[in-house]
């Protein structure tokens, strides 16, 4: 890092537990209006529940909407955690420092967001748990063989690894809170999750392996679960372009490109909510720029690739299908504004260090971004089920319905929600991996120039 | 005799102080379980001359995993053989699936593995703190004496000597 | 807490150090004598690779004696050509790679890997005969450019595609290698220019033309390496969709698979890596740069290797679980004939060697951090390359029917897959000759530009200091970028 300000360990502490121990002004306001959307939401779904599924907008042949559009998005929301922590970890990035925890949080959120969309997507919900070998009386198990039954497990293993990941990373700034907690219960209750972490050089070893050794045993679970979410489309054969094998890569890759694409939108906010702009510098958006620049590119190529087969296969209801989405009504325009909102737009204006450096233009483009890449996952799973069939009288079409507009909007707010309220209990940047970053700051003079350095221990 | 600790505690600008209380404390005869630096953050290892803390943490992902696996080769063989039912021209133990399912398991056996073994191996969970001081997060460097009574006083005198600002009694303050 | 550390205070000695001297004149100094030095070894090895070289060049001869219409026998000659493609062009990609992310550990390696683009020329001359194997467009198989006979526009598509567009992009991909190279090694070429004499002396100072080393000159070189590296990348990854789209996956009917052009990329970059590591020990063990490549530079490339052969894992199954669950019979058809029919046994060595090896192997970090523990797996893994090259290549081009137009293209039988075909004595020259060439091309080039990076180890030394740490030492990594 070029820029970089030197911090003493009671200052880092002071500023980032501001938010925990004070109460910034803006923040029952933003809490209460997320509670109103949830609300709202929440109250849509009791609707749905009450009148059956026929209050949304799905129907035969377009059986998946706008839910399952969501719950692919927040999947791939979620895998810009172990993206930004896992890998930055594994190559020692010394930027992912104030980010790591932010990024993993928001993992967490997303994925209960993404498994709530089933949820709101499942006619009859209360038979949910039938995914489990539960109730023998049955006379019948979950079909192993379906991707649906693959989904839970991935899904599940994904969301306990990375909630144990986030507290094993917690732990020592617990113990920064039990030590400047006030009131009755908070330091007794701060002391127990901390499990009495007390900074022994023992401690810190292991925290330092945990990071390493977490890291390398989550990054294989991130590949698989997004894998296995794109299976449920491209083992079907049924639908015009589903059945494709680049599904994979292609939805891991899209994850990761709207994934970081929102951890730099966290970033921007919690520059401007928290006044962290001593510990998120304009070098952070700067790296996560350049970051998403390779990603993105690698996405398009995906994309790219997925199209090409798609002609290719030169078989007419494939073609047909690329029609509908590129030329008719109403996906072309769709078309269009997620090709410049997920590509075309952004990535140009990040080959500029300015727009780089800047907060403000980060946030923009990376909501741009999402934008984008949700109408990316639309475009995949809407026209393709319109023209499922190769008879004309088959065909439909799909309008969502308010009751579904509500829900999706419903997602956002819990996910913002959950993160607020995180970030009101618990640093939401690391307390000790910043004052790691300010002991292994050093600097090397070469002549008249003096060069940013990092120390690193002897293998 | 009941062990007792005590709490030399440095600033933070005090760091060859605080080592070279732990080379006097190793000179006078403390065994390497007997003293201890704590710090508010990671210092590179060895810096204050402390002994690489050694571990056997590679077993307990590894025993995870090994559970994991089992665990999901059962699940999904064990419920597809119970009720057998062909279901898209499959075989009822269909490879493919079952190692995907048998993968997470593998790998959630593993990290949950991992993170009890990281925990233990921390000597967590502690009950009572000891001896300890709040400004230890606040880049205070401390070392702790846990030893017999009667070997306190000269280890307080030797944390003195080396220059620790205050000594502070684990009984006393727990 | 910042310190200032002088560039002087520095000891540069001790096994993992990778700098074994402490002032630039003496690295400078030791590695020209190495360089410049014209070893028995590599004399050795010249004339073995120049001799397997010969016996490949009898066993093409052999094969063109019997023409080009009979697409079979020429099955391994098209497996070598793709070999080559996967493990000497892809090596360059480990000196980008660590160097935009600012790995230092990559310094002492990074020309090694570069000088495997002078394979690339070798590769370009393997590509010329692949030229007049891969029959033209009009015998009615799908392919990337849309040409149908009957159609007036996308009749007029030219019949010389796609072999046009493929060679140039392995043309591109080869020159754009050579100019990553000569970027690499113009400060050591400068270097040359002022150490040497005769034919190597009038060689450095032709290519490292006004080369001084003003700041202008290193700022513009860093620039310059970078876009280039990036640029590498692209055509890299573009000439593996061109060569397994048109030269592989056509030829099978009924073979839609869009990952595997990635596929193919990755297991490059995983065969790069052990072509690198390869390159690596025997520098080490007979190039005498036993102080300068260490421990260091084989643990960061196992970690790389590892995680490579994860990848390839992930990048199969997601071919395969698609075609296996589908059920469609031109897909069942195609498992057939790639995976699970006459060529299970190369399949089945293909995915031990490449994916179950390393990973039992390398899961261990004991092996990963040691010299040997990654050469070893980088033979295992560049037989696997092999075998998995050999599954679908040999396989491809023993489909009946290539060229022939009343043949069906878009749907395979399963009664049409036909049986394995095995190497006869030409195609087993030809697989030792090929091998031979690309080293033989490398050591010609390694006596010209001098196979460890001479300025990058100086710079190392100005970025990498030892010091004392209270009571360790600790080491500090500059980052001037």
């Amino acid at each position: 890092m070029q820029e970089h300000v030197q911090l003493t360990q009671k200052e880092i502490n002071d500023d980032l537990l501001a938010p925990v121990l004070g109460m910034p002004k803006w923040w029952y306001g933003a809490v209460g209006f997320l509670l109103l959307v949830i609300f709202i939401g929440l109250a849509a779904y009791g609707y749905e529940l009450y009148w059956g599924m026929g209050v949304t907008g799905l129907n035969r042949p377009v059986m998946w909407g706008f839910y399952i559009t969501n719950f692919v998005f927040w999947i791939g929301i979620s895998h810009a955690g172990i993206m930004i922590s896992a890998i930055l970890r594994l190559t020692q990035a010394e930027w992912r420092r104030p980010i790591t925890r932010a990024a993993e949080v928001m993992t967490l959120f997303s994925l209960v967001a993404a498994l709530s969309n089933i949820m709101f997507h499942v006619g009859r919900p209360w038979r949910l748990f039938w995914v489990y070998p539960y109730d023998f009386s049955r006379g019948l198990f979950m079909n192993v063989r379906s991707p649906f039954v693959w989904d839970p497990s991935a899904v599940m293993t994904y969301l306990i690894g990375s909630s144990l990941f986030v507290y094993v990373a917690l732990l020592p700034d617990l113990a920064v809170v039990r030590d400047r907690a006030t009131g009755k219960y908070a330091p007794t209750v701060y002391g127990i999750l901390c499990l009495g972490f007390r900074g022994t050089p023992r401690q810190w070893k292991l925290q330092g392996i945990a990071g390493i050794l977490l890291s390398a045993l989550v990054l294989p679970v991130f590949v698989s679960v997004h894998s296995i979410v794109s299976w449920d489309f491209a083992v079907a054969i049924g639908v015009e372009g589903w059945h494709s094998t680049i599904f994979a890569p292609y939805f891991i890759i899209g994850a990761i490109h709207s994934g970081v694409s929102a951890v730099a939108m966290i970033m921007a906010l919690v520059v401007w909510l928290y006044k962290a702009d001593r510990y998120i510098r304009p070098d952070h958006f700067d790296a996560i720029g350049r970051l998403l620049i390779v990603v993105s590119t690698t996405w398009f190529f995906f994309f790219f690739l997925e199209w090409v087969f798609a002609l290719y296969t030169l078989e007419s209801p494939e073609i047909a299908m690329r029609e509908l989405q590129v030329f008719q009504n109403p996906f072309w325009w769709l078309f269009v504004i997620f090709l410049l909102t997920s590509y075309f737009i952004p990535v140009p204006m990040w080959l500029f260090k300015s727009v780089r450096r800047s907060p403000m233009w980060m946030f923009i483009t990376t909501i741009l971004v999402n934008i984008g890449m949700w109408l990316e996952r639309f475009l995949i799973i809407i026209p393709g089920l319109a023209r499922r069939q190769p008879f004309e009288f088959d065909w439909g079409s799909y309008t969502p319905s308010l009751v579904e507009i509500l829900i999706v909007c419903e997602t956002f707010a819990f996910v913002s929600l959950g993160m607020l309220l995180f970030a009101k209990v618990f640093p939401l940047i690391p307390i000790f991996d910043m004052k790691e970053g300010m002991i292994l700051r050093d600097e090397i003079r070469i002549g008249r120039r003096t060069v940013p350095a990092s120390i690193r221990e002897t293998p | 005799m009941a062990k007792r600790s005590i709490l030399g505690l440095f600033t933070e600008q005090q760091v060859d102080d605080a080592a070279n209380a732990m080379d006097a404390l190793a000179a006078a005869g403390y065994g390497t379980n007997e003293y201890e630096v704590i710090t508010g953050t990671p210092y590179p290892e060895g810096t204050f001359g402390e002994a690489e803390p050694k571990h056997k943490l590679f077993r307990w992902p590894l025993t995870g995993a090994v559970c994991g696996f089992i665990i999901g080769l059962v699940l999904t063989a064990g419920t597809q053989l119970a009720y057998p039912m062909v279901t898209g021209g499959k075989p009822i133990l269909s490879i493919p699936p079952m190692a995907i399912i048998m993968y997470e398991g593998t790998m959630l056996g593993a990290i949950i593995f991992a993170v009890i073994g990281i925990i233990l191996e921390s000597r967590l969970p502690r009950l009572f703190m000891g001896a300890y001081d709040k400004r230890i997060t606040e880049g205070y460097i401390g070392v702790t004496v846990t030893t017999e009574e009667d070997k306190l006083e000269p280890a307080e005198k030797l944390l003195t000597d080396a220059g620790a600002g205050e000594i502070k009694r684990g009984w006393e303050n727990n | 807490m910042a310190s200032h550390v002088d560039v002087k205070s520095h000891q540069g000695h001790g096994e993992g150090q990778y700098v074994p001297f402490t002032t630039q004149e003496e690295v400078v100094s030791d590695l020209i004598t190495k360089h410049t030095k014209v070893s028995d070894k590599w004399i050795s090895g010249v004339v073995a690779a120049g001799l397997l070289l010969l016996l490949g060049v009898v066993g093409f001869a052999m094969r063109l004696a019997n023409g080009m219409d009979d697409r079979v026998v020429w099955g391994y000659y098209a497996l070598m050509f793709a070999f080559i493609l996967s493990t000497a062009s892809a090596a360059p990609m480990i000196a980008i790679a660590p160097r935009i992310a600012n790995a230092h550990w990559r310094r002492p390696i990074s020309r090694a890997a570069e000088l495997w683009s002078a394979a690339g020329l070798f590769s370009l001359l393997l590509f010329i005969p692949m030229l007049w194997i891969l029959p033209p467009l009009n015998d009615g198989r799908r392919s990337l450019w849309f040409f149908d006979p009957d159609d007036p526009v996308y009749s007029q598509v030219p019949i010389y595609t796609p072999h046009i567009w493929a060679a140039l992009a392995i043309l591109g991909l080869v020159i754009v290698g050579f100019v990553l190279l000569w970027l690499s090694a113009m400060p050591d070429l400068a270097l040359m220019r002022e150490h040497s004499t005769g034919f190597r002396q009038k060689f450095a100072a032709k290519l490292s033309g006004n080369w001084v080393g003003t700041t202008g000159q290193w700022n513009m070189l860093h620039h310059r390496m970078g876009i280039i590296g990036a640029f590498y990348f692209m055509m890299l990854i573009f000439v593996h969709f061109l060569v397994t789209m048109d030269f592989l996956i056509v030829l099978v009917p009924g073979w839609i698979d869009a990952l595997f052009p990635i596929t193919h990329a990755a297991n490059a970059l995983q065969a790069g890596v052990a072509t690198v590591i390869l390159s690596m020990i025997f520098m080490r063990q007979f190039g005498g740069y036993k102080e300068y490549i260490t421990l260091e530079q084989f643990w960061g490339l196992s970690k790389l290797l590892f995680a490579l052969s994860l990848l390839w894992f992930w990048f199969w199954f997601s071919s395969f679980n698609v075609f296996w669950y589908g059920k469609k019979p031109s897909e069942q058809a195609v498992l057939e004939l790639l995976m699970v029919g006459p060529y299970l046994i190369s399949f089945l060595a293909g995915f031990v060697l490449s994916f179950l090896a390393p990973l039992f192997v390398m899961v261990w970090n004991p092996v990963r951090k040691s010299i040997w523990g990654p050469t070893i797996m980088s033979v295992a893994v560049l037989f696997g390359v092999f075998f998995d090259k050999l599954r679908y290549y040999v396989a491809a081009y023993s489909v009946p029917g290539i060229g022939d137009a009343h043949v069906h293209k878009h749907f395979m039988d399963m009664d049409a897959i036909p049986k394995v075909h095995m190497p006869g004595l030409p195609d087993i020259f030809i697989i030792l000759g090929v091998i031979g060439g690309a080293v033989f091309f490398y050591l010609i080039f390694a006596r010209l530009i001098p196979p460890v990076s001479i300025w990058e180890q100086k710079e190392l030394m100005l970025y990498k200091v030892h010091k004392a740490y209270h009571r360790t030492e600790v080491f500090v990594l500059g980052k001037p970028r």
